[in-house]
């Protein structure tokens, strides 16, 4: 397809592009799957630079009764991304009939896994500056955390954190969710236990990550539906 | 028949009649060896214009995750794969625990080193277009016209940054076959490579012990101790050992293995006379 | 292969490259890459777009109230430091219950004024007693702004919406990069800086918009324009404030901040030339 601007400008020169579409915008994710459910869970603050544009932005979207995304990064880009996940769960990808009328159902927390991947990979060459986290329940009911990089290389696991203070907060998850270097056996924790782990997760990542703050929304989906609780965090 | 030799004629995607880089008009046969399609920056150069948002400089940086040290040998009982299962994203380490063997289907299997979203990708890509493959032929596809398709495919994008170091393996008519595919254009055939940054320690281990003869068990304990050492060297490898070995009935997996216990386990072990 | 992770997954430099066979940024372009337009133009020169803004507004406020939503901008549209056109309105009635203010280059919002306009007439035209409220313009500039930096072409504003739709006052802001939001109290430009500190704070005190009168809003929101003016170079005294209630779109006359500043200080001043 060719340019639709003027073709013949008077340009003697090349002049370089020097806009860069990509901003920032900050904000911390979080994921973590159980035996029977997962916790989806993101901190509302949109940032650019050292300003807070606003305090209350949604960063996690529920998609079907077992899936919610989660992402951040790029504000412009995830809001885009959500949207066109959305739209593709309503019209498939490889058939021209929506996909709920195509297949009578929606579409599982694998499948929408795989259609992201391919989704940020589409764009590899010009990529989503956004980090994703699926949660959800598969098909056999039990919690799946799946994690994406920018250009849609993804893994199951068992819990995630991405955006700003990433680096602060899943240290502390490969300790208390993995029991990584504890002395203590591996065991299930409960839905009352990993929530207590999220809130103090963004708690403290609060008190250090100038990106991360507000509130937290924190969705838990169980085979009962998706429920979302609400928290304050501190607004400095 | 105007009609029919226009629409195959075209048939390699016009980007008019797409979304997603898959055809939303009727079924047509051609179009499933098209290459998907991506999207392209408006830019004079959308390849300094990718660099310079994955640059290590770049003000808002993509950092695209990485896979690191594999290996894969022939010997006589088939041919054993190992991989680390570190990624990192610069400096950062984002997991520990990556699948870096591709399982492409049953007979086939492809490892990791590179972009970790350019293997996966491509790799899946393979798989599909191998399984048609089996669907009109009848049978099984070769390893060396798997591995071809996919060195074909990613030559196509040579130079636009796509980073994809992989060995695909796999028992077809010819016995086991081993070959080394990225994303420059090499594809080699061979019975030893390893692949990736920790690739120089593992080679030294595994040219080391390395024994056509030996039996099935040595040759995934040296496949395990190969890896094991690589990630202990090199600082982008780590995490756990997967071993995988391929033979006449399909791939097997050989377990998962920590790279913390193996630690442990070799520093009990006395050591090996070398020289 | 490169066997250095640091390099995976970027372009490679090709000045370092003797062997790289593939030509580089040339006209072709790979079978299955899709274009989306201006690389390997037919004139053999790359396409360029504007790369900053000429003719500029400044600040932008919005804050909401009990009955309603309030901005306000100045009338100046400079040119560099030039206090280029003094009587420029940068807050324009998008439909009933609808208000759109600009800051950044004041050709783009003429263009997005346009485009609105037309799109609101589309609508008018269809006469199926239907509406673009403002949510749903927000969501339709949104996408224009955000298409646009997806070009590379950028339409270089902060445009701020502000209405009243089913009872629910709204309030947001789009940027050049197409970040959209909402919030109680907005402030573009040099303004983040300057108001963005009083009206959120005075939000703070009252315990949110909805305790919010509206003379309370309006003598804040004048503060807030007399702050800017007073600081912010590239302002001027001359403004416009909007009002969105249920009742519809008011955008005043002009107004003056130079009366409700005290400038005699100056007569006693000696020296400096003075």
């Amino acid at each position: 397809m060719m340019s639709t601007v003027p073709s013949e400008l008077p340009v003697t020169a090349p002049i370089e592009h020097r806009f860069d579409p990509y901003v920032d915008n900050g904000g911390t994710l979080l994921s973590i799957a159980g035996k029977d459910f997962c916790v989806v869970a993101a901190d509302t603050r949109l940032s650019e630079g050292y300003s807070i544009h606003t305090r209350y932005v949604p960063k996690s979207v529920k998609l079907s009764d077992k899936t919610v995304i989660s992402m951040g990064g790029c504000y412009a880009d995830c809001l885009t991304l959500t949207k066109r996940i959305q739209q593709n769960m309503e019209a498939s990808l490889v058939a021209p009939m929506w996909y709920r009328h195509a297949h009578g159902k929606t579409m599982s927390t694998a499948a929408i896994a795989q259609m992201l991947s391919i989704m940020l990979y589409q764009k590899r060459f010009f990529p989503f500056y956004s980090w994703c986290i699926l949660g959800g329940l598969d098909e056999e009911g039990r919690g799946a955390v799946y994690t994406y990089d920018p250009v849609g290389s993804y893994e199951r696991e068992a819990c995630r954190c991405a955006g700003s203070a990433s680096s602060l907060i899943q240290p502390f998850l490969d300790n208390q969710i993995n029991f990584k270097n504890q002395a203590s056996e591996r065991r299930e924790l409960s839905l009352d236990q990993v929530l207590r782990i999220t809130k103090d997760s963004f708690t403290s990542a609060t008190e250090r990550d100038i990106y991360t703050g507000d509130y937290l929304e924190i969705f838990v989906i169980t085979s009962n539906g998706v429920e979302l609780q609400k928290m304050g965090l501190k607004k400095d | 028949m105007d009609a029919l030799v226009s629409k195959y004629a075209h048939s390699s995607a016009s980007p008019l009649d797409s979304s997603e880089g898959f055809s939303q008009a009727g079924f047509d046969a051609a179009q499933q060896f098209a290459l998907p399609m991506f999207d392209i920056p408006m830019v004079s150069n959308p390849i300094d214009f990718l660099r310079a948002h994955t640059d290590p400089s770049a003000e808002n940086r993509i950092r695209i995750q990485h896979g690191t040290t594999t290996l894969a040998f022939k010997f006589q009982g088939g041919i054993v794969v190992a991989v680390d299962s570190r990624a990192s994203g610069g400096s950062y380490i984002a997991s520990q625990t990556v699948k870096k063997v591709i399982e492409i289907n049953p007979y086939l299997l492809g490892t990791m080193a590179g972009g970790a979203a350019d293997c996966q990708y491509w790799e899946r890509e393979l798989g599909r277009r191998c399984r048609l493959y089996e669907l009109r032929n009848k049978e099984r596809i070769s390893v060396a016209a798997a591995s071809k398709i996919l060195s074909n495919m990613v030559y196509d994008y040579k130079g636009m940054g796509l980073s994809m170091g992989t060995m695909i393996t796999g028992w077809d008519k010819t016995g086991p076959a081993l070959y080394y595919v990225d994303s420059d254009g090499s594809r080699l055939k061979g019975e030893r490579f390893s692949v990736g940054s920790g690739s120089t320690f593992a080679y030294g281990v595994l040219d080391t012990g390395y024994d056509f003869d030996m039996s099935v068990d040595d040759a995934i304990a040296l496949g395990k101790r190969s890896i094991y050492h690589a990630c202990h060297r090199d600082a982008y490898s780590g995490g756990s050992v997967n071993v995988f070995h391929v033979k006449e009935s399909g791939w097997e997996f050989k377990g998962n293995f920590d790279f913390d216990k193996l630690h442990w386990d070799y520093q009990a072990q006395p050591k090996g006379q070398i020289v | 292969m490169d066997h250095f992770p640091t390099n995976w997954g970027n372009p490679r430099n090709e000045d370092g490259e003797s062997y790289n066979t593939y030509p580089m940024a040339s006209n072709k372009v790979p079978q299955g890459v899709q274009q989306i337009a201006g690389y390997g133009h037919a004139s053999g020169h790359p396409t360029t777009h504007t790369q900053s803004p000429v003719v500029t507004g400044t600040s932008v406020l919005g804050l909401k109230f009990k009955d309603g939503v309030l901005m306000a901008a100045d009338n100046l549209a400079s040119y560099g430091s030039l206090a280029r056109f003094r009587d420029v309105e940068r807050l324009h009635k998008v439909s009933d219950f609808t208000v759109i203010g600009a800051s950044g280059d004041i050709s783009d919002f003429q263009y997005v004024k346009h485009l609105l306009d037309a799109q609101m007439i589309k609508e008018y035209n269809a006469d199926d007693g239907h509406s673009l409220a403002t949510p749903h313009v927000f969501e339709y500039l949104w996408r224009i702004m955000y298409n646009r930096r997806s070009k590379m072409n950028p339409l270089w504003n902060t445009f701020v919406l502000g209405g009243v739709h089913k009872g629910e006052n709204f309030l947001g802001a789009i940027d050049l990069k197409g970040t959209p939001y909402q919030s109680p109290s907005i402030a573009t430009g040099f303004g983040s800086h300057l108001a963005t500190p009083m009206l959120r704070k005075a939000l703070d005190n009252a315990g949110g918009s909805e305790n919010l009168t509206r003379e309370e809003a309006e003598k804040l929101l004048v503060e807030c324009m007399k702050v800017c003016w007073l600081r912010d170079a590239r302002s001027s005294f001359k403004y416009q404030i909007a009002a969105i209630t249920s009742q519809g779109v008011s955008i005043s006359e002009p107004h003056d901040l130079r009366p409700l500043t005290y400038w005699e200080h100056g007569r006693d001043v000696r020296g400096y030339g003075a």
